[in-house]
């Protein structure tokens, strides 16, 4: 049984990337460790993003129609693909999960200080819960809706905030060693232009799959390329105050004063964040309990979504002791610990089916 | 508190339950209440304050230590 019987367009799926990749990197943005030289560590890190991209749709290229738990199955055989899959689909869940925690830490530390974490994240979870239960499509729609006003409001702080801006706060470029940049630079890879991986569970729903690899390489220099631009002026506003600051974004864009009446925008970061932030909730909820339902052979993934979604809510509350130690996973252990998941897993299947010459010709659509 | 996560959690339950068993969709049913069941016991102990393992410091220990950084 078909468990989606959705499709989308490839514009659809580079506009998802887009609101993908902002996800949670609206707050913290990408790069960070590197100083001012964080703008010099994004575009490195994109680069490595691509090459990652180029890896795992090439396999979604190659089994087109069928999502990563399918594929595992076809290339591994029914127990150990089944195996492989279960660790795919946990580091969707508890990717999901970190996403709740940055958004519950933001919230209690900037904006609503009183609130429950529990409560917020309830109520995000169960918008994305509903939107899930929709389907791809209605999720794609959402996207279409989203995604283009973050970007439009990304670029407007940007303008608006020109007149504070001292390039100088820019120099000396590749202050920070080289070791250093390139450990930073493999970490705005993995968090967050790799983690787009996590679409090998929607790429099977595009409706023309070829195209997909340049739809979502489309997406992610979107994104990237905007990333850089924060990066340049997050940097040149607050000099070197951008690395004391936990959310530098939603600092740099409060200078923004015109004629005392046009001010206190950074709301509006903050309003990207619950946007962007319910985009990969739902994309990373929606791979989780379709991957389980593909696992357990479900006959349908939605009665498993409000419980699934409620997990991820306790393993938010739960999953760091403070936030201290969420940055240092954060800067150090997350790059590699998503190693084996967002190149490993990908990189192994695809050079197994090569050379196992899968799928068999004809089966391809079937 | 507990009350309240008891009366929640039966209404989550309740709401999906009389569909899956009409249809007999056994699988299904036997999927959600083994997850419904995990996140009734979590969120019983959540609100109950015993702590829970912080699953991300545990593997950022294991990681840092494994490669030293």
């Amino acid at each position: 049984m078909l468990l989606e019987k959705g499709k989308i367009s490839n514009f659809q799926l580079s506009v998802l990337i887009v609101g993908f990749v902002f996800g949670s990197s609206v707050i913290i943005p990408p790069g960070q460790g590197a100083g001012h030289d964080a703008w010099i560590a994004c575009a490195l890190g994109l680069m490595e993003g691509l090459l990652i991209v180029w890896i795992f749709t090439a396999l979604a290229k190659q089994f087109k129609d069928k999502t990563i738990v399918e594929i595992n199955s076809l290339v591994y055989g029914k127990i150990l693909g089944k195996c492989i899959s279960v660790l795919f689909i946990w580091y969707l869940f508890h990717l999901g999960a970190l996403v709740l925690n940055n958004y519950a830490r933001f919230f209690k530390l900037e904006i609503y200080p009183a609130t429950p974490k529990a409560v917020g994240l309830l109520l995000v979870m169960l918008v994305c819960a509903s939107t899930v239960g929709r389907g791809i499509e209605v999720l794609a729609r959402c996207g279409l809706i989203l995604a283009p006003l973050t970007l439009l409001v990304a670029v407007t702080d940007t303008l608006l905030v020109i007149p504070h801006i001292d390039l100088k706060n820019l120099l000396p470029i590749l202050d920070v060693p080289i070791r250093k940049l390139l450990f930073v630079s493999h970490g705005t890879a993995s968090f967050p232009f790799a983690e787009t991986v996590a679409f090998l569970m929607v790429l099977a729903f595009v409706d023309k799959p070829e195209k997909g690899p340049s739809a979502v390489s489309r997406g992610l220099l979107i994104s990237g390329f905007i990333f850089i631009m924060v990066a340049v002026r997050n940097a040149a506003v607050l000099g070197q105050m951008g690395t004391v600051y936990n959310y530098p974004t939603y600092i740099a864009v409060q200078v923004i004063d015109i004629g005392d009446i046009f001010n206190r925008l950074e709301a509006l970061v903050a309003i990207n964040l619950i946007t962007m932030g319910f985009i990969k909730i739902s994309i990373l909820l929606y791979g989780t309990v379709l991957g389980l339902a593909q696992v357990f052979n479900l006959r349908s993934y939605r009665p498993i979504i409000l419980p699934v979604g409620i997990l991820m809510v306790i393993l938010a509350l739960t999953n760091v002791g403070n936030t201290l130690e969420m940055l240092e996973f954060a800067s150090k252990g997350y790059s590699i610990y998503a190693v084996p998941f967002q190149i490993g897993i990908p990189l192994i299947t695809l050079v197994i089916a090569k050379l196992r010459k899968l799928p068999p010709k004809g089966e391809v659509n079937s | 508190m507990i009350a309240l996560f008891m009366i929640g959690s039966a209404m989550l339950a309740l709401w999906p339950i009389p569909g899956l068993v009409r249809k007999r969709w056994w699988k299904e049913l036997i999927c959600f209440a083994v997850l419904w069941s995990m996140g009734f016991i979590f969120s019983v102990m959540l609100s109950m304050r015993i702590n829970l393992p912080p699953i991300t410091t545990i593997i950022n220990k294991y990681i840092t230590g494994m490669f030293g950084i």
